[in-house]
């Protein structure tokens, strides 16, 4: 009896090693980690086929269950476990890897200059190392706008803060919702007008997170909050925004009930029903949030395949990296993916018109999404429960301020952030 | 007609009032309205003037702007045309150059134009992109121009004029320099009309006749982009084509003139008077617009028009106040006298209802909803008032018959103004009470709604009284058809006894010598006679019942008695049919009672009477008697009557006890009565406070009882000695039953009776008690038993145990027939049946003690030999029949056809001349009350004692009673029964002989 039991343990003990993931055991293999939804991907299995059709070579892929997939992901590294590559987003569980040390920076890859600019900055670190692959889907988030409907109104867009305070004063005089702001559950609006403050400043982000500064400390956040209180006390987000949540932002937009509101280009392939007006009525412009005085665009967040500098199969690695950031090989992955180029070769994918006429302005304007994915402790269920005091008249803009600063500190502290 | 006219006339005061109303309201109004017509045109006239003078001074000072600008490029290019030496010193001189000017003008940058439209930005170099709108008349026609440009993702006015040079290795055709919207809407600002905060509410554009713009004053003027267009969510499409058409023609070379300008006044949908004053810049098609509201423009007249319109609206209003104020006082007032008139009428309609039975009620049918009821229905129907408003239904509940209630679908039916009615029972909900209403509900149109009006007006008294009247005519009806049917039957009755008096008295007259036949006719008329005295006695018994007359005279009587008197009665009538007839008593009923015996007896014997009647020959009547409950002081006695005869249908049974009624008519039945039988013992029963019943069916007999109560009456104190002689007893009778009851009844007495079931064992028991030497001292045998009978039996007892042993015969039956043999046969003495030990202790107390002095002595037979009666007797015949009938009985009268004569001749008669006075009670001239009260009180000295007796038609009791207060001594009935007259006079002459008290 003791003899079976022993088996039996060592067996349960390795499976639970395994909890959460697939493992296919081939020594040959370059072993690609994420978690399981991502690979999963029509892009990315395309990508993999088409290595492993086009190279011969064998690809070991390491399928974690989403919940999971930090804790396994920081187990293996630095073991024999370890992947050869890891999908990881550049976001603040992403700090939790020691990265410098882990992964094989790649500004000297050919395939960088093929990158936009948009997503190389996503991909580069304070110090301005490139720490993986972007290999996602993109998206611009900005301000969609009813270009007929402002026409209609003999209106056009603006590209200052202030003209676009004057469009909604304006818009709201003639009876248009200006802002479609969904105030229930919606809760990515705030993150745009923070992206300037710190993706335009990195030692800002940098003292942020170490808890030096709070945003009682940053004019700009009191700045945002301000305009948002005012606007919601103007008018501009209309009367009904605390109600209206995901479902209510296509009907308002496709009825010109609202002439405006900031969200994400594929939204409109995705969530977008046409009525009186339809998708070709829109077009972007940037966001106004009184943080950027010409406005800003936030970029998609991506998925970057980042090699392990510790892998005996690293030049493997990086050869596969190359493989993909091949325009011939990266095209056939992405053919018809609706997503805002991340490479400037890309020629397959459906991206917007409304994108490529904003282009100009995109890239000018556009900041790598910072405030959902690099300030420790934020969270956006924390400003939008803040922001909501306050546009209800419960909370000053400085309590707002000191509130959202609150949460924040809180959410890190909990985290085990450094410095809180 | 009175009130119509009233109407009428308050109706007309309230038009002409209203039409007064209206036409000063129209008054009003046409002066308001013509009052700020006017000050609307002076205000627009004063806004015109204004603006107008204000913004030839903007544009004025615009077209300076447009002009220094072109001045400062003019004076730049010079300045890059004089400024030598090296290139790069030359740079850097022009550079310092351009950033004094821009710091001292405020432009945003320098640029350097090529004819492609590239250029070189001294902020930011090279241009990324072409200029879009730099017109190319600035290359061809070195004219200065002013353009707007998106440089930079911003949109710019630029300034620019042809200036040819090299800046920086770019090789130039052009200078031009840009401002923002903001810069430029500075030169167009016009401080004049601003708000009380100081902000400054006049928007001023540079705008082409198709309404692009070009910059604007307004925050975010980089949003307009054509303001014809935005304008036309704002104002009318006449004021904007107005607008448009005044910008085409002023820039045009045709139609344009020195000084023109434009001016539109006019409402916008934001809820402001928009001022807009126009005019050509002088710059290509360029014009200045400007929008001002009117709140600003002409502040003074609208202060003074808001107050004027303020001053009338408050004596408007006023004036306004007082007339509602009027008219509402004037129709509160109406409504108070209307609704306290209402009131009282409710009031007094609720006071009205509640004293009266009716129910009133009104109904909206639409609705189903009921807006008036009377508060009499809780008392009436036990419905709460407010029960019945929520669900009239409630009232439909309280009907008896819910199927008589009109369903409303058919009350529709009913033509408006008209009514329907029906009659309907309702209950009480409380009390149970019922009641009949004639509901009516009448459909009518008050104030142009449909309403039913309900009356329920209550019926109960009437259909009470209908009741009672039917029943009464029912009871009359009855009454007569049975007083009817009676006379037929009397008639009948009647007729039958007379016509055989009549018939065989005519044949008495003819065969008068046949002595024979004589006396059969004679006994026939006789006993027709008897049967008509009969039917008499009944009418007057009745007679005497219904009118409450009869009482009830109680007195000791003995039940055995009373049982053999019935026996007597019935039992002939019974033999006569060959019916079997049958006393018994049950238990040991008390024989000494305390009651009206007549009564009894006639309740019996009409019982028995009618049994024996409607039984057929052969029938069997049977009588018992037993006792039904007692008490020290009383008991109740249970008569039954059962017969085998024809019996009565059930609806006769219900009927039995009405008078006048027979099951079927006694001509068909051809048997005689008057129907009042049973009515009389019926009345005599509860006189009694007895209780009657009948069970009978059709061919099945019926049984009569009878329970009535009687007082015991006190032991009366007879010695009994002789039975200490007496202490063993035999019976004999077939009939086990009876001689259990005589054991029953000597129980008690110290007497042990046997018996046996049949003569021979009488014999067998009698001889062996004689062998032991213990004999019977009395033997009862049944007369009548099978096998050995009665006498027979006797005859051998004697045979056996000799004369010594007392042998009595118990019998139903007249034993007169018998007497003779059964004596011979030994046989001492006779009893009666049912046994009764009182007449058992009487039987054989001669036996025992000898006979009494009084049966001793020879029976008074009440002789009339040799007397002389006085008697008073108005009618011839009757007195001559008296006088007759006393001659027979061989004595005399002397007749006085009245009292008085009676009284006369009694008094001049000696001391004894009269034996005995026979007097009638109705008489003329005096009556028999009277003469005896006279002559009881007369002078004579046999005024005391000389017997009076009453002879009289008038044969109740009361007159009994009556007669004996007069001081008569006896009465007696006519017609005269010889017997009665017999013995009473032998009474009374007896004691009169003897001296004694009468």
């Amino acid at each position: 009896m003791k003899k079976l039991c022993l088996p039996l343990a060592a067996t349960l003990v390795a499976l639970s090693l395994c909890a959460g993931c697939v493992v296919q055991d081939d020594p040959a293999a370059l072993k690609v980690m994420g978690k399981k939804t991502d690979l999963e991907k029509p892009y990315m299995t395309e990508i993999f086929d088409h290595y492993r059709e086009t190279t011969g070579n064998a690809l070991e892929l390491i399928e974690v269950e989403d919940a999971s997939f930090e804790t396994e992901a920081l187990r293996r590294m630095g073991t024999d476990k370890a992947p050869d590559i890891l999908l990881h987003f550049h976001n603040a569980d992403l700090m939790r890897f020691d990265v410098e040390e882990n992964f094989v920076f790649l500004n000297d890859e050919e395939w960088v200059s093929d990158l936009t600019e948009s997503a190389r900055a996503y991909c580069t670190d304070a110090d301005g190392n490139l720490l993986g692959l972007p290999f996602w889907e993109s998206s611009v988030s900005g301000c969609y706008y009813n270009k007929t409907l402002l026409e209609e109104k003999g209106l056009g867009a603006v590209a200052t803060q202030e003209d676009f305070d004057g469009l909604c004063d304006t818009l709201l005089k003639l009876g248009v919702t200006p802002i479609l702001w969904a105030g229930d559950g919606c809760s990515w609006m705030p993150q745009f007008g923070l992206d300037p403050i710190f993706a335009d400043d990195a030692d800002l982000l940098e003292s942020l997170n170490r808890n030096e500064v709070g945003y009682a400390d940053i004019p700009a956040v009191a700045d945002m909050v301000g305009w948002i209180s005012s606007a919601a006390q103007k008018g501009w987000f209309g009367t009904d925004y605390r109600k209206t949540g995901w479902d209510g932002i296509s009907p308002a937009l496709a009825s010109g009930s609202a002439a405006m509101t900031f969200i994400w280009d594929t939204w409109f392939y995705t969530d977008f029903t046409a009525g009186k007006y339809t998708m070709d009525d829109f077009e972007l412009m940037p966001i106004f949030m009184n943080t950027a005085k010409e406005g800003t665009y936030e970029g998609g967040n991506l998925n970057m395949m980042m090699v392990n500098a510790h892998s005996e199969r690293r030049e493997e690695a990086l050869e596969f990296l190359r493989f993909c950031a091949t325009p011939e090989n990266y095209n056939v992955a992405f053919r018809d993916i609706s997503t805002v180029s991340v490479f400037q070769g890309q020629t397959t994918n459906i991206q917007s018109q409304m994108v490529t006429d904003a282009m100009e302005s995109i890239r000018r304007l556009e900041r790598v999404s910072t405030a959902s994915t690099k300030i420790l402790g934020y969270s956006a269920e924390d400003t939008v429960d803040a922001l909501s005091r306050l546009m209800q008249g419960r909370l000053g803009t400085k309590e707002c301020v000191e509130e959202l600063d609150r949460a924040r500190r809180e959410r890190a502290k909990n985290a085990g952030a450094e410095g809180f | 007609m009175g009130e119509s006219m009233r109407n009428a006339r308050k109706q007309l005061k309230i038009v002409l009032l209203s039409v007064a109303a209206v036409l000063v309201i129209a008054l009003v109004v046409v002066i308001g309205a013509g009052y700020f017509g006017f000050i609307e045109q002076q205000s627009s006239h004063d806004a015109e003037r204004h603006l107008k003078e204000v913004y030839l001074q903007v544009n004025r000072s615009f077209r300076s702007f447009l002009d220094r600008n072109w001045g400062l490029l003019e004076s730049c290019d010079d300045y890059f045309t004089l400024a030598g030496g090296e290139t790069e010193s030359k740079e850097t001189l022009e550079k310092q150059f351009i950033e004094d000017k821009k710091e001292y003008w405020g432009f945003t940058d320098f640029y350097f134009l090529k004819p492609d439209k590239t250029y070189y930005s001294v902020k930011d170099g090279l241009g990324e992109t072409p200029l879009k709108n730099a017109p190319q008349t600035l290359i061809d026609d070195k004219k200065p121009v002013m353009t707007q440009e998106k440089i930079g993702g911003k949109d710019l006015t630029m300034f620019a004029i042809a200036a040819e040079g090299e800046y920086d290795g770019f090789a130039y055709s052009a200078i031009g320099i840009s401002y923002t919207n903001t810069d430029v809407a500075n030169a167009l600002n016009a401080n004049a009309f601003e708000d009380e905060n100081g902000k400054g509410t006049a928007e001023c554009y540079i705008i082409r006749p198709d309404g692009s713009v070009l910059c604007s004053t307004e925050m975010g003027g980089g949003a307009m982009k054509n303001y014809l267009t935005y304008l036309e969510n704002l104002v009318d499409k006449k004021t904007i084509d107005k607008i448009r058409e005044d910008l085409t023609d002023m820039v045009s070379p045709d139609t344009a003139n020195e000084g023109d300008y434009g001016f539109a006044i006019s409402g916008g949908k934001d809820g402001e008077t928009h001022c807009f004053i126009y005019m050509p810049v002088g710059y290509e098609d360029y014009s200045l617009l400007s929008d001002v509201p009117q709140t600003a423009v002409s502040q003074g007249f609208l202060l003074a028009q808001r107050a004027t319109m303020r001053v009338f609206l408050i004596i408007s209003s006023i004036i306004a106040v007082a007339v509602i104020g009027f008219f509402i006082y004037r129709i509160f007032v109406q409504m108070r006298q209307s609704k306290t008139e209402l009131q009282y009428r409710e009031r007094m309609f609720d006071v009205l209802s509640s004293s009266v039975n009716d129910i009133f009620l009104m109904l909206d049918p639409v609705k189903e909803k009921v807006d008036y009821i009377s508060p009499n229905i809780e008392r009436l129907i036990g419905i709460k008032v407010k029960t019945a408003r929520e669900n009239i239904r409630a009232m439909a509940a309280c009907a008896v018959d819910r199927n008589i209630i009109v369903p409303n679908s058919e009350l529709k039916e009913i033509p408006l103004g008209e009514s329907r009615s029906w009659e309907c029972q309702y209950m009480h909900q409380a009390t149970g009470e019922r009641r009949w209403y004639l509901v009516t509900i009448y459909r009518t149109e008050i104030g142009g709604v449909e309403k039913y009006i309900v009356v329920m007006s209550d019926r109960t008294l009437d259909k009470e009284l209908n009741r009672r009247l039917q029943e009464a005519l029912d009871a009359a009806k009855s009454a007569n058809e049975a007083k009817s049917n009676f006379l037929s039957n009397m008639s009948h009755d009647i007729r039958t006894p007379m016509n055989a008096i009549v018939g065989f008295s005519a044949l008495l007259e003819r065969n008068a010598a046949d002595a024979e036949l004589v006396r059969e006719y004679t006994r026939k008329i006789m006993a027709s006679s008897h049967h008509l005295l009969s039917l008499i006695n009944d009418v007057l018994d009745m007679s005497k019942i219904e009118s409450g007359k009869t009482s009830l005279h109680v007195e000791r009587f003995s039940l055995p008695d009373l049982l053999e008197e019935i026996n007597i009665i019935i039992m002939p009538q019974a033999k006569a049919k060959g019916q079997e007839f049958t006393i018994k008593t049950q238990g040991n009923p008390p024989e000494e009672l305390m009651g009206d015996r007549l009564r009894v007896n006639q309740i019996l014997i009409n019982l028995l009477s009618n049994a024996v009647k409607y039984t057929p020959e052969g029938g069997k009547i049977a009588f018992t008697v037993g006792q039904q409950d007692s008490s020290d002081q009383f008991v109740t006695l249970r008569f039954k009557v059962k017969d085998n005869g024809i019996g009565m249908s059930e609806e006769f049974v219900q009927e039995i006890f009405q008078p006048f009624s027979r099951e079927k008519n006694s001509v068909v039945n051809k048997i005689q009565g008057t129907g009042l039988g049973m009515a009389i013992t019926k009345n005599l029963v509860d006189l009694m406070g007895g209780v009657i019943n009948v069970e009978s069916a059709p061919g099945m007999g019926s049984t009569f009882t009878v329970d009535l109560t009687f007082a015991r009456a006190e032991d009366d104190a007879e010695d009994k000695w002789f039975t200490k002689r007496i202490t063993r007893m035999l019976v004999a009778d077939d009939e086990e039953e009876i001689c259990l009851n005589v054991r029953e009844m000597m129980r008690g007495t110290g007497i042990d009776v046997s018996y046996v079931t049949d003569g021979a064992a009488a014999v067998d028991a009698a001889a062996k008690a004689h062998a032991h030497n213990s004999d019977f001292h009395v033997i009862l045998l049944d007369w009548k038993m099978p096998g050995l009978d009665g006498v027979e039996t006797a005859r051998r007892i004697r045979e056996r145990v000799g004369k010594e042993v007392p042998i009595l015969v118990l019998t139903s039956y007249d034993w007169s027939e018998i007497e003779e043999e059964a004596r011979a046969a030994g046989i001492d003495a006779f009893m009666p049946k049912p046994f009764f030990s009182s007449t058992f202790f009487q039987t054989i107390k001669p036996l025992f003690c000898g006979p009494s002095e009084e049966e001793k002595a020879p029976p008074a037979e009440g002789s009339m030999e040799g007397k002389l009666f006085l008697v008073a007797e108005d009618n011839e015949l009757n007195s001559e029949i008296l006088t007759e009938m006393l001659a027979i009985e061989g004595a005399k009268c002397e007749v006085a056809p009245n009292g008085k004569a009676a009284l006369e001749l009694f008094e001049r008669s000696e001391s004894g001349y009269y034996d005995m006075i026979l007097m009638d009670v109705q008489m003329p001239v005096m009556n028999g009350y009277e003469a005896t009260r006279a002559i009881r009180a007369s002078a004579h000295p046999d005024a005391q004692t000389i017997p009076i007796v009453a002879m009289t038609a008038n044969t109740f009791a009361e007159d009994v009673k009556s007669a004996l207060d007069a001081g008569m001594n006896a009465h007696l009935a006519k017609p005269i029964d010889m017997d009665a007259v017999r013995k009473t006079v032998a009474q009374f002459l007896d004691k009169t002989e003897k001296g004694e008290d009468l």
